[in-house]
């Protein structure tokens, strides 16, 4: 067994720094940036840490010295945010916002944006009112054309009905960030939360896509099939455990007494242990593969929010805008403050259109430091047993058990455990913070500890 | 008693292995049930061997324990086998003690070995008091730096407080803060006053220490263990005398039944209830027999992670139901931290429900940030248990007379995690 993998991780009071894998607690992203860092001034001095103050207020309203640093800090926070934003007319990109069809047409694209954002769509060229046939564009949803236009890396005009005739290179009247914001922001299931999580995702790198194509010619990641051959020979065990035991149970089910769930002289045959004691006692239902009743609830009157609405790639992740692979995570966006967490009936249904997840590989060990700090004692140990167990097993083939085929490298239970076997991020936006959740279906029953 | 043994005190760097080893030798048992293959088979037992009847032999230490309705819980002294269902399954918690029912050991210890072998609690207590003593030389290096910075800011110097020149940090951190010997000697104290005492007294003449303490189980724990493994007796608190396991499956769900619901005129059965606070023996029927009893509901839970094998204790310290151990408290942190999160099949069973379950509708996101917070903090993983109870509407009453009704809940876990997009980019 690996003991040392699975020693628990928790230990109260151990300092970040130690467990490099502990993606649940927070990091910097939470830290408000120390301005006074912004401007390249001297050697950058140590960063203060996060929950460390640099001092107290003094009694009667702080000290000259508090002054003058937040007096600094203050300023040059002002001069960063005071500093004008240029772009080079050169790298621009311009779109017409069409109100109609909530989409932003790219006149001309530039950048490497286009490469994540933006889809072809065919719309008939109409000249003087007589229908010509269908032209291919690239169009931009709202949640893209909005970014864009924020982050400055393009100019947007509105499309106008009223007939410019001074200007004939254009077609719209040009349009403010605001108005941006107030004209894109509604449309196309675009909500203010929705569109905060589709920037900061941008932002930091990820391609961010919808989960239900607006149009057809939207391009989706092909539909997962529910894998049914490639199961783990584990999970074929256990279902055909299962199976056998719920059959025996349905043929037992009036012997089964009760009062009396354990029986021990069951297993005077085979002889008694823990472990068939506890597998025993296993039988109370578990499982999302357990029908949830009532399979469909009461349409409620306002629909469930609970709907992946992006979904995400990860921006190592290899990304072909026209044909997009399955996604790395789906994305729910809710507000925190008028929706409570999904209940047990939008989570199954939400689990329900995922892909069911690979458990998760066994971590690789790191053996160069290991064996550097293990004196060679443990190591001719380990080699010693190394070679014995295959040479038993090759003199005695009868006696000993084959390894099961799942566990040449057993996953560690805890690992699995975490992981789930499906899982959806669902966003909580409470006006602009947005936290993360990723809600994954568990599966305790597979992964017994005895 | 393995905390007074002063031979798993050994010192030296083998100090650790030997408490492991002591640990798996005390509690080497998952169950109370011990299986025991006798060393030298009988001849019938040997024929018997032959045919495939193994001659595994199972203890079963028969504990009892006296049932009490105001606490529900059922009291088990050191007479009854408290020890027994500690150390083999972690059943229980002592009522004067954290977890294991210690408090003879620390008096004992507080008398004879002036706080050389430590109990949980006293360790805890120690670490406390120097968590308290580096706070205050921390507040005190501040202190002492911030007054460094003004005094330069006065001379016109500008120095970021708590700052050596180099740009490292002058105050202790817990990492780097060693409890000085000015502390340690604050420790000390309690010696000089045992001493005197101890020499007028003698070790001999002093008051032999009478066992107050008992170990209380949750009536998950008694019903686990006197339903499924048949080693516990529970007395009734009022004649001592043993209740019948129908008995019991009745006393466990009254004692759960809000005082109110007396006052109520019973709708399935036609005997008045009697007050449920103090249940008579023989317990009568429940007034109302309900499928989100949260006896019921609790133990269902509880049977279904302890039947997989892990040590299901109280988690109200970390804004959970349940805290799940992998083998036991004495070997690992708890691993995971368990939400119960009732869910009704049929709605309006949970508006006609005399009892107020928690967490039967979803909770807000703040309230989820905050459990998650907690957990994580302490590196447990958060799980969301969602059972659910099964509509009164398409079961006979009849099912809930008998633990039968176990078939018709069922069980399942979401994991809930942070997801930081900043860390998951790869």
């Amino acid at each position: 067994m690996d003991d040392a993998l699975e020693l628990p991780t928790a230990q109260a009071g151990s300092s970040p720094k130690d467990l490099p894998e502990d993606d649940q607690s927070s990091g910097d992203e939470d830290d408000g940036p120390d301005w006074t860092k912004l401007p390249t001034g001297a050697a950058r001095p140590v960063i203060p840490k996060r929950g460390e103050k640099d001092f107290e207020p003094a009694p009667g309203g702080g000290s000259g010295l508090q002054l003058h640093i937040l007096d600094r800090a203050r300023a040059a926070m002002i001069a960063a945010l005071q500093g004008s934003r240029n772009i080079s007319s050169k790298s621009i990109s311009y779109a017409v916002w069409y109100p109609d069809i909530a989409r932003a047409h790219v006149t001309t694209a530039r950048g490497i944006h286009f490469t994540a954002m933006g889809h072809s769509a065919a719309r008939p060229l109409s000249v003087d009112d007589v229908q010509l046939k269908l032209h291919k564009r690239l169009e931009l949803l709202p949640e893209e054309a909005l970014y864009l236009v924020e982050r400055g890396g393009m100019f947007c005009w509105k499309q106008t009905r009223a007939e410019i005739s001074a200007m004939e290179d254009v077609e719209g009247a040009p349009m403010t960030v605001q108005q941006a914001f107030t004209e894109m922001i509604g449309k196309e299931d675009l909500t203010l939360e929705k569109y905060q999580v589709f920037a900061y995702l941008r932002r930091l790198g990820y391609v961010v896509t919808r989960a239900e194509p607006p149009t057809e010619s939207y391009p989706i990641p092909p539909p997962f099939v529910a894998r049914k051959a490639p199961r783990t020979v584990f999970q074929q065990l256990t279902c055909l455990l299962w199976c056998s035991v719920s059959k025996v149970s349905q043929l037992w089910g009036a012997a089964f007494d009760w009062w009396r769930p354990l029986r021990l002289h069951r297993w005077f045959h085979r002889g008694i242990t823990h472990t068939a004691i506890f597998k025993s006692l296993r039988f109370v239902p578990s499982g999302h593969s357990i029908t949830l009743r009532p399979s469909n609830p009461r349409p409620k009157t306002p629909p469930s929010p609970y709907k992946i609405f992006y979904n995400l790639y990860k921006p190592s992740t290899p990304f072909r805008k026209t044909a997009p692979p399955p996604p790395d995570f789906s994305i729910v966006v809710v507000d925190a403050r008028t929706t409570a967490i999904p209940s047990l009936h939008e989570l199954t249904s939400l689990f329900g259109v995922l892909p069911e997840l690979p458990p998760p590989l066994p971590r690789k060990r790191a053996p160069p430091p290991q064996a550097s700090v293990n004196p060679p004692k443990t190591t001719r140990d380990s080699t010693v047993l190394k070679t014995q167990a295959p040479l038993l097993q090759r003199l005695f083939p009868w006696l000993l058990p084959k390894p099961t085929a799942p566990s040449p490298q057993k996953p560690n239970p805890f690992v699995a455990l975490k992981a789930g076997k499906k899982s959806v991020v669902i966003a909580a936006v409470d006006a602009g913070s947005i936290s993360f959740f990723r809600f994954s279906q568990g599966a305790f029953e597979e992964w017994p500890m005895l | 008693m393995s905390l007074i043994n002063p031979s798993n005190r050994s010192k030296g760097p083998h100090k650790g292995f030997s408490k492991r080893t002591e640990n798996n030798r005390i509690y080497a048992h998952p169950l109370p049930l011990v299986l025991f293959t006798p060393p030298d088979p009988s001849p019938l037992q040997r024929a018997l061997g032959l045919v495939g009847i193994s001659s595994t032999q199972v203890l079963n230490p028969h504990c009892e324990g006296v049932f009490d309705a105001a606490t529900r819980s059922v009291w088990v002294d050191k007479h009854g086998g408290a020890m027994v269902l500690w150390q083999r399954g972690f059943f229980g918690k002592g009522d004067l003690s954290r977890s294991e029912p210690s408090w003879l050991a620390r008096q004992i210890n507080a008398r004879k070995m002036a706080g050389k072998g430590l109990t949980s609690e006293e360790v805890t207590a120690k670490r406390r008091a120097e968590r308290k003593q580096f706070k205050l030389d921390r507040a005190r290096a501040m202190a002492a730096a911030a007054a460094e910075a003004e005094v330069a800011f006065a001379e016109g110097r500008v120095v970021s407080p708590g700052y050596a020149p180099d740009g490292t940090r002058i105050i202790p951190s817990a990492a780097t803060w060693k409890p000085s010997l000015s502390t340690a000697a604050e420790q000390a104290p309690p010696t000089p006053d045992d001493a005197p005492e101890e020499g007028e007294e003698g070790d001999g003449e002093e008051e032999p220490l009478e066992d107050l303490e008992h170990l209380q189980l949750t009536l998950q724990e008694a019903f686990f263990l006197l339903w499924n493994l048949d080693c516990l007796t529970v007395l009734s608190p009022d004649t001592h005398e043993p209740l019948t396991l129908p008995q019991i499956w009745d006393t466990f769900q009254n004692a759960h039944h809000p005082p109110h619901l007396s006052a109520l005129p019973p709708a399935p059965s036609p005997s008045p209830s009697p007050l449920p606070s103090i249940p008579p023996s023989p317990s009568p029927a429940p007034a109302l027999r309900r499928f989100d009893n949260p006896f019921l509901v609790n133990y269902v839970v509880y049977h279904h992670y302890r039947s997989l094998g892990w040590v299901v204790k109280n988690g109200i310290k970390f804004c959970v139901d349940y805290l799940l151990y992998k083998r036991g408290p004495v070997f690992h942190h708890a691993e995971f931290a368990i939400v119960v999160c009732p869910v009704y099949e049929d709605p309006a069973d949970q508006a006609s429900s005399p009892f107020e379950l928690q967490n039967a509708t979803p909770f807000t996101w703040s309230w989820l940030s905050t459990i998650n917070r907690v957990n994580s903090q302490v590196q447990k993983t958060l799980i969301l248990t969602y059972i659910t109870i099964p509509a009164h509407s398409r079961l006979s009453p009849d099912v809930l007379s008998s633990p039968a009704c176990f078939a018709h809940y069922s069980v399942r876990e979401v994991v809930l995690r942070r997801f930081i997009p900043t860390r998951m980019r790869d």
